[in-house]
């Protein structure tokens, strides 16, 4: 009786399962890995936004300070969205033609809001405080990256538990001099190292053990 | 499929065994008939530890099991999303102009009042980014002195009810409101021509200074004009008692703090109603203060149907209501003596009266009827306590016509324009008005009020009220003083308050409710004085002073009425229906909050439902089972309902509360219960004689109680600490030594220093349910529905236990709240695969419901009882207006979550963050728990353990702390004080209701 596999099916065949057990091992690495990525998270990559606001002019050219509009930051738990007043404050008197503010000026015209897209965004668990933060030495590019360079705003950072956590768990590593807050280009210096826990100390900041309590961030 | 699903049957017992069982020594201390009688049904229900699950346990076929698997496997990665747009950004909306004084998700709160009947209790509303979330009392509120109740707590929901009245109606179909100005500019004007002849204003319960100015400027522009109130649970009888014993009406006022005794003669001391915040802060502020002297300020109470008061009184007599004047007369010296336990009782009570002259109390409920009133009155007259320990002020309400004149005026044809003000007398009028008959005859029937209900139905217009959260107002408390009410909130819909609405038909001009308040106040607080009392919610300095009334002429010599025959022969004859508002609908004016239909009644525990309560003693002789359904008649009227077997009921009372039955009260409250207003008779509204009682039905199974739900296993739950006896507390505020190694309080302050503890005072926890509709509203409970409530699955975190103890017709009643216990070696978290739930360095048993995977296992690990499991997605699909009334500091959790009290972790974390910034510790008293909060007793502590001045560390010290099931170690935090109660059988009596030891 004729042989119904060639002397070669066998390899074939075990190729073909390695293959499929490879293909199902890459799929799983290749779905993890997107879903881990920056693009799944959106970093990098600016929503239209009603008015294309830019960062970059107003805080890293003009000078602005973060806190001209976002008010609340340094006492509330939300940095706070500017109201269409405090754009109008400069933008009724320069710029007041512009068809790029057209939008800004209709909603102070109609008392309607803007809607702006948010960018960064935490899920409803999470409860984030803001002024905590800013008092214990975390300076906005930390989280936010370097918003001045930012020509249209972005997510820099995927607010990932691990984002957290690991600042969290290791507080020096980040903590800055307070006077270096809303220096959007800091850096941790050379000797942080030793900076870090003695920042750690002046600020009172809680030990790792306390700050991952999941209470701290869950309720 | 479905049988296992259903819960367990309604028990037969036997009560005669019950008693049997009892005298052998059976359960000390027991929650329901059911489990003193052990029956297996009972026993397989309390060995189930969900009971809910029973279908599931079942266990599906194999091909059922792997589909299953497989679709949670495939659905699996889905609980990793969250809700966010389409293109995965959710919108910002800043303001257009940043408003003052509010900040986003900045916490600010409203000084106002919340009223029930007319009578206001001072509240703090906290508000949110322009929502009202939470009612806190006001602390500076010279009446409620910072307490609140489940009444005040709930009004939050009712604001935001979704079956509130949204528009104008005419006819029942939406109209405005210019139309209806429209339809009355020629009325009231033909009206005013006419002198306001055939024009009726029906109100509730009116103590508003300014409304009732306005309407006295009403009367002056219609003089003929006639202006009724209806209340169908109000304070009538307290009035008529002062008239009968001293010619005039008067409220009267206990000074507990002065008092040695407090004999209550069907009293209302402690129970719902407007006065119960004010009242029982002051009696176990009293209480307490006595304890700490090292004496007891007793509590005997007589009464027919057991009550609050009755659960909280040291001796307790259950009297039939024909004995009540009898056992007053008894007091005073005269009368026949009665059977033993009323003998013994009543010489109790004398002889501590008589000791504690001019120190004593007597008091009386405003249920009770006039004659027993006014023999109260002259009992504290008697025994020297007017103007002592008894004063008296002049009524808060003022005299108006009622409803009979009404009825009287429709049938001579005199109404013409009837205007109904938050009022709904075709559903609560005594059935002998027949007003629905007679309000058919009215030209124009006006109706306001804050839901389309059975009387908007049946009237040619219906008004929209505004909720107390968004109107203008002000509203007298008991003591008179005044406390303002100012809005929270724009009116959510289209609503006005009565003021608008009567300025709207009088005056040429409508003016708003602001403008006429302060228009009111000029005068008396002008200038700076108006927003600062607004600021702090009451205007100071108006409490009535106590004024000292003589008792009238003749009356104090007159015997009280006839009726103080001996109780007949226990049968069908001689039965007494007693009629009660209900504990949470109070008169079915709240028959539409969701919170407090699920609000577990404090003794029958009964939720979305009411029931006829009968004493043991007339279940057996009628051989009426459990929930059976049963039929009762008063003069030719019947209403059918569950039985419900009551300890402690007096033999020849029947118990039904008002509040049910409701035919148009939207989807929430419609069809449920009986209606007791269909027996009830405008000449005696608390009570009707001679009535008949008849078994007619099996039990339908359809009632939802959760007595038996989270029972605990073990023993010596409720402590009792006799005075003078040696504490009953644990050793130390630890229970048990420990094998485990290192330093016992190691577990106790490490991390950053604070131990949060608390700990629940049992005698001053009077179990009026504050806390628990406290609890809900702050961490955003979910409602289930009575069908789910049947299955065990209320989600209540807080649950406040009944106990009783003693006999089964004469018991003791314990009421113990109990939260998480925050054990420091917590059970649960052995139990949990996925650390879900573990313990932070605060000492926090926390709960992660993003872990949680729903094994449940932690609740059948927790002794106590306190872990919630979402089984459907309670949560979801609620109204939009509903969702506007969530607490955003809490996560809203979903399905397959177990969920369980957080000691508040939101309001813990808000002052970690805030004393944290300042760089300082938190001060003891910074944080308060919900249910802390509400409570008007201050039964509750709360702080740090690690700090040895805080108060919870002090309350920790006393004598009487206990831990609860302390013998399993788990070294809970949240500990007990045992219950005061009266020396060891000082006078060798030794049962009637005395509270002891469950030994």
């Amino acid at each position: 009786m004729r042989q119904l596999f060639a002397p070669g099916a066998d390899a074939i065949l075990r190729l073909a399962t390695l293959g499929l057990v490879l293909a199902v091992l890459g799929g799983i690495f290749i779905a993890e890995g997107v879903s881990r990525s920056d693009y799944f998270y959106g970093v990098g990559i600016a929503p239209a936004q009603p008015v294309p606001f830019s960062h970059k002019h107003h805080s890293g050219e003009l000078g602005i300070d973060c806190r001209y509009c976002h008010q609340q930051v340094e006492y509330l738990a939300s940095a706070g969205i500017p109201p269409t007043w405090t754009c109008m404050t400069c933008h009724s008197q320069i710029w007041t033609g512009a068809t790029m503010l057209a939008p800004v000026r209709e909603s102070l015209a109609n008392d309607t809001p803007l809607h702006w897209t948010r960018v960064n965004r935490l899920p409803d668990y999470v409860y984030y405080n803001h002024s905590i933060h800013i008092t214990k030495g975390i300076g906005c590019s930390t989280c936010h990256g370097a918003v001045d360079q930012m020509q249209l705003t972005y997510r820099a950072n995927a607010f990932k538990m691990e984002f957290c956590i690991n600042c969290h768990r290791n507080p020096q590593a980040n903590v800055r001099p307070k006077s270096e807050i809303w220096n959007m280009e800091w850096t941790p210096p050379v000797n942080q190292a030793t900076l870090g826990p003695q920042l750690v100390a002046a600020y009172q900041i809680k030990g790792a053990q306390v700050l991952t309590d999941c209470s701290i961030c869950h309720r | 499929m479905n049988a296992p699903l259903s819960p367990p049957p309604p028990a037969r017992f036997d009560i005669a065994q019950l008693r049997t069982r009892l005298a052998d020594g059976g359960a000390a201390q027991w929650r329901s008939l059911e489990q003193l009688a052990d029956l297996p049904h009972f026993r397989a229900f309390m060995a189930a530890e969900f009971p809910s699950v029973a279908r599931l346990a079942q266990g599906p076929d194999r091909r059922r099991f792997l589909q299953l698997m497989a679709a949670s496997l495939a659905l699996a990665g889905l609980t990793g999303c969250d809700d966010e747009k389409p293109d995965g950004h959710s919108q910002e909306v800043p303001f257009v102009r940043n408003p003052e004084h509010q900040e986003p998700g900045v916490s600010y709160a409203y000084a106002s009042v919340v009223e029930l009947d007319g009578m206001a209790n001072g509240v703090l509303v906290t508000c949110r980014d322009g929502r009202p979330l939470k009612i806190e009392g006001n602390p500076q509120h010279p009446w409620s002195l910072g307490g609140t109740d489940a009444f005040g707590q709930a009004s939050v929901l009712g604001l935001y009810d979704p079956f509130r009245s949204q528009s104008v109606r005419f006819l029942d179909r939406p109209s405005t409101w210019e139309a209806f100005r429209g339809a009355m500019v020629g009325r009231i004007g033909a009206l005013r021509a006419g002198g306001g002849r055939g024009l009726w204003v029906l109100t509730g319960a009116v103590s508003s200074p300014s409304l009732l100015a306005q309407l006295t400027a009403m009367q002056a522009a219609f003089p003929a004009m006639r202006i009724a109130s209806h209340v169908p649970a109000g304070r009538q009888g307290a009035y008529a008692g002062s008239v009968a014993a001293f010619g005039q009406r008067l409220e009267t006022q206990y000074r507990f703090d002065v008092a040695d005794v407090v004999v209550s003669l069907d009293g209302d001391l402690l129970d719902p109603g407007p006065w119960q915040v004010g009242q029982s802060r002051r009696f176990i502020d009293a209480r307490r203060e006595a304890a700490a002297q090292g004496r007891l300020l007793a509590l005997h109470d007589a009464s027919s149907i057991p009550s609050l008061t009755s659960a909280k009184s040291d001796y307790v007599l259950a009297a039939d209501p024909s004995r009540l004047i009898a056992i007053a007369e008894r007091l005073g010296g005269g009368g026949d003596a009665g059977d033993a336990a009323e003998q013994a009782w009543t010489a109790r009570a004398a002889a501590a009266l008589a000791a504690a002259r001019g120190r004593g109390i007597v008091t009386v409920g405003a249920t009770a009827s006039t004659a027993l009133q006014a023999a109260a009155h002259r009992l504290n007259d008697q025994f020297g306590n007017l103007g002592r320990t008894v004063l008296h002020i002049p009524a808060v309400l003022p005299e108006r016509a009622g409803l009979a004149e009404l009825a009287a005026a429709i049938d001579g044809g005199e109404v013409e324009l009837l205007l109904m003000l938050g009022v709904n007398p075709v559903y609560d009028a005594p059935v002998d008005v027949d007003f629905t008959t007679r309000l058919a005859k009215v030209a124009m029937k006006v109706h306001a009020g804050s839901h389309v209900d059975e009387t908007a139905l049946r009237s040619n217009w219906h008004l929209p009220l505004t909720h107390a959260l968004e109107s203008w107002g002000d509203a007298r408390s008991p003591d008179g003083t005044v406390g303002l009410m100012q809005p929270t909130i724009s009116p959510l819909y289209s609503g006005r308050s009565p003021a608008e609405i009567l300025s709207l038909l009088t005056d040429a001009e409508p003016r708003d409710g602001r403008s006429m308040l302060a228009a009111f106040w000029q005068a008396s607080l002008p200038g700076d004085r108006w927003p600062a009392a607004l600021q702090q919610g009451f205007v100071a300095g108006t409490a009535s002073p106590p004024i000292t009334p003589v008792l009238a002429a003749g009356e104090a010599a007159a015997s009280p009425a006839a009726s103080s025959a001996a109780s007949p022969a226990l049968g069908g004859a001689g039965l007494s229906l007693i009629f009660r508002p209900d504990a949470s609908l109070w008169d079915g004016r709240f028959a539409a909050n969701a919170w407090l239909q699920e609000l577990p009644r404090p003794l029958t525990k009964i939720v979305w439902d009411n029931v006829i309560t009968i004493a043991p003693a007339l279940a057996e002789r009628m051989k009426i089972g459990h929930e059976d359904q049963v039929a009762v008649g008063v003069e030719g009227r019947v209403i059918t309902g569950h039985a419900w077997i009551m300890p402690g009921q007096a033999p020849h009372a029947i118990g039904v509360t008002l509040g049910y039955g409701r035919t148009d009260a939207g989807e929430v409250a419609d069809n449920a219960g009986y209606n007791a207003y269909a027996v009830r008779q405008s000449g005696s509204l608390w009570r009707a004689d001679n009535v008949e009682l008849k078994r007619v039905g099996e039990p339908t199974g359809r009632l939802a109680t959760t007595q038996a739900h989270n029972t605990m296993e073990g023993h010596d739950l409720v402590r009792v600490q006799q005075i003078g006896a040696a504490p009953v507390g644990d050793n130390t505020a630890f229970t048990q030594p420990t094998l485990y190694d290192g330093p016992d309080e190691s577990r106790v302050v490490h991390g950053d220093g604070v131990a949060w503890g608390m700990v629940i005072d049992l005698d001053a926890c009077i179990g009026c349910n504050a806390c628990v509709t406290a609890c809900q509203s702050e961490n955003n409970i979910a409602v289930v529905g009575p069908e789910e409530v049947r299955l065990g699955r209320e989600m209540h975190w807080l649950r406040v236990d009944r106990y009783y103890s003693g006999a089964v017709d004469e018991p003791a009643t314990h009421f113990q709240p109990v939260p998480c216990m925050m054990c420091e070696q917590a059970p649960c978290e052995v139990g949990c695969p996925v650390e879900a739930t573990l313990h932070d360095h605060q000492g926090l048993n926390q709960m992660v419901y993003n872990r949680c995977v729903g094994t449940r296992a932690c609740s059948g690990y927790c002794p106590y009882k306190v872990r919630r499991f979402n089984y459907y997605d309670y949560s979801a699909g609620a109204a939009p207006s509903l969702q506007e009334q969530r607490n955003p500091s809490v996560t809203v959790r979903s399905r397959g979550v177990m969920e369980k009290c957080t000691y508040c972790v939101q309001r813990i974390a808000e002052v970690r963050i805030t004393t944290d910034k300042e760089e300082r510790p938190i001060r003891d008293g910074e944080v308060v728990t919900a249910c802390q909060g509400a409570c008007p007793t201050r039964a509750i502590s709360f702080g740090d353990l690690g700090d040895r001045t805080s108060a919870v560390t002090r309350a920790r010290a006393d004598g009487r702390n206990y831990a609860l099931l302390g013998e399993l170690n788990a070294r809970p935090r949240t500990t007990y004080l045992a219950e005061f109660a009266p020396p060891a059988a000082a006078d060798g009596v030794k049962s009637g209701g005395i509270k002891r030891s469950g030994a």
